[in-house]
């Protein structure tokens, strides 16, 4: 099927595209609310398409078995009464009113009308919006099984809704109607995990004080200097010893924001609040920490710096 | 276009099932005869009245909530895209007002105790009656986006059809006061109360027009109002 691209206001709210069809599966369209009407317009106009709009209203006085059987006259469905009430699990309800149902059975029993589509293709507004879970599990089995026989698109904004009910989701956006892709997904999802997990216990950095181990986070960090070869860590204005080298913690730290600024000094450059300029070649950092610490920073670092921060 | 006598008896029972239950609109079918109550032992005048007023308060009312209460649900929408036709919606939905209004204006003529001279032309003319008033309530509930504002709509129905007979009396001052002659309701009234100088042909005849090319009127702009909707 294909639709006609769509201008408001002079921009191209989407261009022109084949509707992807698959034998048997439910297609599923997510877009913006914006992109929803324009397409549903432009689906409206074409012939053999079934459309149910959201905002679809009932005959509120009927019993849901009067709904059925009109339906089933209207159409001439040959099924009866009693089988599409088990069908659609509403025994319970045959003799209530429409208007006298809860909510979520009203908008569920609403839906029934895409059911008895003689149209070839059914496109559905919002299928799921404010069902229960329950009626959301039955309108999915009814819409399941409605996709063997007819081609069913479903257009949502709701990304959870579209991932429930089927496996064949298209985005539509500016640039068309596009796969998207669930499985690579959850595998780039697994990656980032993989990657990402062991740092977290790993960059504790372990430092001694009186005999104690005491562990920091990275961001907890001021500045971290060598003196006489002891490595010392500068937390809120404490000093603590630490076993590891400069070179180590630099390459352990950089992912941070920390950086080497002096062969003897590192620093987290989240704490730094001003560059002083001493002469030409010499250069101070001072940090943003409660007693104004001051970092001396090398002329051939600062250059390093600058295209860090851009600057 | 293909009618099926299923499909409109879908329809009719789905009408009345909603009519029925819905008081609001169907509390309209009293109003006959309430008026006939209070015409009784009236003479040819009032049950002329009658007959008008209740053709717009009923006939047309009835018709135009039903058709804009299907519009403000989407539902004729809906009913757009299954297989009945325009034809069977709108042959169904005028059955039933059709059969209200026969029944209730039988009822009201009963109840006044009102025997027409001649049977025959009365009964015509009542069959054109309704099938004009279900008509104009037809266009009324097209012009209605809901049954609020078909409710108003019908306003102009009643003064200018069931008002009509009375503009006559302002035929000396007003020149143009004499078309209101030839409304249906004048023609009515002119027909039950002056047999004997008009006859029956000619406003039988006027009624005919009426009833056909508003009939025509309501088919063209639902089909073309149901293309844009």
């Amino acid at each position: 099927m294909h639709i006609e691209e769509r201008f408001e206001k002079g921009k191209r709210i989407f261009p022109s595209f084949e509707l992807v069809t698959v034998p048997n599966e439910i297609v599923v369209i997510q877009t913006n609310a914006q992109r929803k009407e324009l397409f549903l317009q432009a689906v409206q106009q074409q012939p053999d398409i079934h459309t149910y709009l959201s905002q679809q209203g009932e005959y509120e006085r009927l019993t849901v078995e009067e709904l059925l059987r009109f339906l089933i006259d209207l159409t001439g469905d040959p099924m009866s009464v009693q089988a599409w009430l088990e069908r659609c699990h509403l025994q319970a309800e045959r003799k209530t009113k429409i208007c006298n149902l809860i909510s979520s059975k009203q908008r569920y029993v609403r839906l029934l009308r895409v059911l008895f589509a003689t149209q070839s293709s059914i496109v559905i507004e919002e299928p799921f919006f404010y069902l229960d879970d329950e009626d959301r599990l039955y309108m999915k089995q009814l819409l399941s099984a409605l996709a063997q026989t007819k081609r069913v698109f479903i257009v949502t904004s709701n990304l959870e809704d579209a991932l429930m009910v089927s496996t064949h989701i298209y985005r539509l956006d500016a640039d068309g109607m596009k796969k998207f892709d669930i499985a690579d997904e959850e595998a780039v999802n697994e990656e980032v995990e993989v990657e990402e997990a062991p740092p977290i216990k790993f960059e504790k950095i372990s430092t001694r004080k009186n005999e104690k181990v005491i562990l920091f986070d990275p961001p907890e960090i001021d500045y971290i200097e060598s003196i006489e070869g002891s490595i010392v860590v500068h937390v809120g204005g404490e000093n603590y010893t630490c076993a590891m080298t400069l070179t180590e913690l630099e390459k352990r730290l950089q992912h941070y924001g920390f950086f080497r600024c002096h062969r003897s000094y590192i620093v987290n450059l989240q704490k730094v609040r001003e560059i002083i300029t001493w002469s030409k070649n010499s250069y101070s950092l001072r940090l943003h920490v409660h007693d104004d610490s001051v970092v001396p920073l090398s002329r051939t670092k600062l250059q390093e710096l600058k295209m860090l921060l851009n600057i | 276009m293909n009618i099926s006598i299923k499909r409109i008896r879908a329809i009719f029972m789905k009408d009345y099932k909603e009519f029925s239950r819905n008081y609001a609109v169907s509390i309209m079918v009293i109003f006959p005869l309430f008026f006939a109550f209070l015409f009784r032992d009236g003479g040819e005048v009032s049950i002329v009245f009658l007959l008008n007023v209740s053709f717009a308060m009923l006939t047309t009312f009835v018709q135009a909530c039903l058709i804009a209460e299907e519009k403000e649900k989407n539902t004729l929408r809906s009913l757009m895209m299954t297989p009945a036709s325009m034809l069977d919606v709108l042959l169904g939905k005028s059955a039933l007002v059709a059969v209200i209004s026969a029944i209730m204006m039988t009822l009201a003529v009963y109840i006044v105790g009102y025997t027409p001279t001649d049977i025959v032309p009365f009964v015509i003319s009542m069959v054109l009656s309704i099938v004009l008033y279900t008509a104009l309530g037809t266009i009324c509930g097209l012009y209605s986006k809901t049954v609020l504002e078909a409710s108003l709509a019908i306003f102009p129905v009643i003064i200018i059809f069931t008002m009509g007979p009375f503009g006559a009396a302002f035929e000396d001052k007003f020149a143009l006061a004499k078309l209101l002659e030839y409304l249906p309701s004048s023609q009515l009234q002119l027909m039950l109360t002056n047999t004997a100088e008009v006859g029956v042909v000619m406003p039988l005849m006027i009624m005919l027009v009426w009833a056909i090319v508003v009939t025509a009127i309501s088919f063209m702009l639902y089909k073309k109002r149901l293309m844009d909707a």
